[in-house]
């Protein structure tokens, strides 16, 4: 199997090679641009995410995906779900707003805790911090898919499979003439 | 495959002869090769060059998007992120239109000089396709003059088994053959009125 794919890799010219690396930056491209569309689309940086933890139960589960948006002229309200991000942590939290406070020029202070933990989430914020603030939220949970997340789960915690798998792909596509 | 083998033929072709895609790039080199030794036509790349150069387009704005917002990380980068993602599909899609309607399955290109230097080149285009599930290599030659007032078209179908032994490894010969007897066979063809 692999001797026909290097094999088409000798029979091809400059122009042929250059087309198949073009075709393999296309593809990721292409992923690469649904991705910005989408955080155009629902103006979060990051408008997909995976719940890692148990601590949304019943509401998620460990392997959900949910869905965000972050569109500036909605209004935060106290029982939504948002996602958020906290100074010194790299992996965003999904949490319910506990508590919020408005100010009259539109800046708001809130503070989250997750359906499932007993405390709310001051032991989770950087140390001293009491409350989050606007600039922290990466989006508000708009949907959710149950289950796919559980590939992200597997890739984060088992590294190797993720290289494995991006390996053969990339090999595929390159070695594989159009 | 036996050493001597390879040693004997360093140019024999052997592929994967269950594999659709290997096959067809196979025989349209070979096609393309006949054309250029034998008969000394040169090729044409722009047909080629222009696919490269939209191809190149667009992974440059998916790189200049990806950069873009690197350095001006994502709210300021809306406007900008908006443009390239509307102009990668567009590109995309012009990609797509590009070879169904300009390419058509053209792998070939290739100018017949005319050695007195008198007469302009003439323009032959080989394009061809497999049939799926039947095993049949459709092979299409158009002879074109410059002006393209006089066009000549001939298409043959026969089995892939045609031109691959039971290993896989083509047959050079064959498809020598048939390609020259295209090619007569389109010259004799009476101008299309």
């Amino acid at each position: 199997m692999f001797d026909g794919f290097l094999n088409d890799l000798k029979h091809m010219n400059k122009r042929q090679f250059l087309y198949q690396v073009l075709c393999f930056g296309m593809i990721i491209s292409s992923a690469l641009m649904v991705w910005k569309g989408l955080m155009v689309f629902s103006g979060s940086k990051s408008p997909i995410v995976a719940v890692l933890s148990g601590s949304m139960e019943p509401a998620f589960h460990r392997g959900d995906i949910l869905f965000l948006t972050n569109y500036e002229e909605e209004p935060v309200r106290v029982g939504e779900i948002v996602v958020f991000k906290i100074e010194g942590r790299d992996i965003p939290i999904v949490h319910r707003i506990l508590k919020l406070h408005e100010k009259s020029n539109g800046t708001i202070k809130f503070l989250t805790k997750g359906d499932n933990n007993s405390v709310d989430d001051r032991a989770l914020y950087a140390p001293g911090q009491q409350w989050l603030e606007k600039s922290a939220m990466v989006g508000r949970a708009r949907g959710f898919l149950p289950y796919v997340g559980i590939v992200t789960i597997l890739m984060n915690e088992y590294p190797k499979i993720k290289y494995a798998v991006l390996a053969c792909l990339g090999l595929c596509v390159l070695l594989h003439r159009e | 495959m036996g050493k001597e083998e390879s040693n004997t033929d360093d140019k024999q072709i052997k592929i994967n002869k269950w594999d659709y895609l290997a096959l067809k790039n196979t025989l349209d080199d070979a096609v393309k090769e006949v054309l250029i030794t034998k008969y000394n036509h040169v090729e044409d790349f722009s047909l080629i060059d222009y696919r490269l150069l939209i191809c190149t387009f667009a992974v440059l704005v998916a790189g200049f998007a990806l950069g873009w917002d690197f350095f001006n990380p994502f709210p300021k980068s809306r406007f900008v992120l908006t443009v390239c993602v509307a102009l990668y599909f567009i590109t995309m899609g012009a990609i797509t239109l590009y070879t169904t309607y300009m390419e058509k399955g053209i792998f070939a290109v290739t100018l017949e000089r005319d050695e007195s230097g008198f007469n302009p080149d003439v323009v032959w285009e080989a394009s061809s396709y497999i049939k799926k599930h039947t095993g049949m290599y459709y092979l299409t030659m158009v002879r074109k003059d410059a002006v393209g007032v006089d066009v000549r078209e001939r298409e043959i179908s026969k089995s892939v088994a045609n031109y691959f032994d039971d290993e896989g490894t083509l047959c050079q010969d064959v498809v020598e053959n048939e390609v020259t007897k295209m090619r007569e066979a389109v010259l004799k063809l009476k101008k299309i009125e």
